[in-house]
């Protein structure tokens, strides 16, 4: 199974991302480019013109995410996101190539940043379950004599590779992600990570699993592709 | 538990079967995703190993919904 073997990091140097050439800008993106680029009146401008981009990205993510969130509640998340997201994109206005529009690009900085807040938001008050007795709820329900067979072999299978493969720590990251439905973001705060760290440990977690139920014969086929 | 459920809890735990690709990358590259597939071209091609990360990254994936959903040009639910 090329899962087991292949790790988050193992594809980045070698994945090929067909960039082509870059295409050429339009002229409001170039003419915002440069003046994010240089300084005075036409930088301060551009800065609102990126905000105002920035803000509707932001109040997009909220409104598909947040209902019920009080209005002005809603309006403080987004302006806090899209100051955030403006910050970010200054940062790395260099890393922009080209190889798509800039406002698809400045929009993704304020999405990102308003989800988090979102997120997060949405889990201020509530328990974070890291421990792994919360994860009993998974080999509770068999239906019918064929379905049950098989779903209690692999149910046990898999509860003994949680419970013996994985480190302390993957087990955790495991039941929180993928059990509890944790945010990663909210649990990344939580244990003072970072998404794509606690994502990398997820990853292992389900490539040691996955190594040990192929080992076992078991075929996964009919539970891929459900996430 | 249904067996849907159960579908869902199994495929949360084992993740993508295939390659992905990190989260720093899938954020890198989401742009740049996201607008060949509104343009209606082959992004898996270009991005290997995205869509992959979308399936198992719950986080990323919603932020790709969203972003695809803005350049469409859909109003917010």
């Amino acid at each position: 199974m090329s899962s087991a073997t292949t790790s988050v990091r193992d594809l980045l140097p070698s994945a090929p991302v067909a960039a082509g050439p870059p295409s050429p800008l339009d002229a409001e993106s170039q003419g915002l480019l440069n003046a994010l680029r240089g300084s005075g009146r036409a930088y301060d401008e551009a800065c609102a013109r990126l905000h105002e981009l920035l803000l509707r990205a932001a109040k997009f993510e909220i409104s598909r995410r947040a209902w019920g969130l009080p209005a002005a509640e809603a309006e403080d998340l987004a302006n806090e996101a899209a100051d955030d997201a403006l910050v970010a994109v200054l940062r790395r206005l260099d890393d922009f190539q080209g190889l798509s529009r800039l406002t698809t690009w400045v929009y993704k900085f304020g999405i990102y940043e308003a989800a988090v807040k979102v997120r997060k938001r949405a889990w201020r008050d509530r328990e974070i379950p890291l421990e792994p007795e919360a994860w009993g709820l998974l080999p509770s329900g068999t239906k019918g004599p064929e379905d049950g067979l098989e779903e209690t072999e692999l149910l046990t299978a898999l509860t003994a590779s949680i419970e013996n493969d994985l480190t302390p720590h993957q087990r955790r990251v495991l039941v929180a992600l993928a059990l509890n439905g944790v945010p990663i973001d909210v649990l990344a705060e939580r244990l003072s990570t970072t998404r794509g760290a606690l994502y990398k440990t997820l990853h292992d977690a389900r490539v040691k699993l996955r190594k040990r139920l192929a080992e076992q014969g078991l075929s996964l086929e009919a539970w891929e592709g459900t996430n | 538990m249904e067996r849907r459920d159960l579908e869902q809890a199994i495929g949360r735990l084992l993740g993508p079967a295939g390659p992905e690709v990190s989260c720093d990358t899938c954020f890198a590259e989401l742009d740049r995703y996201v607008e060949l597939e509104v343009a209606g071209k082959d992004a898996d091609a270009a991005v290997p190993g995205l869509r992959a990360h979308l399936d198992g990254c719950s986080a990323c994936r919603e932020e790709h919904d969203s972003l695809r959903a803005l350049v469409s040009g859909e109003r917010p639910a």
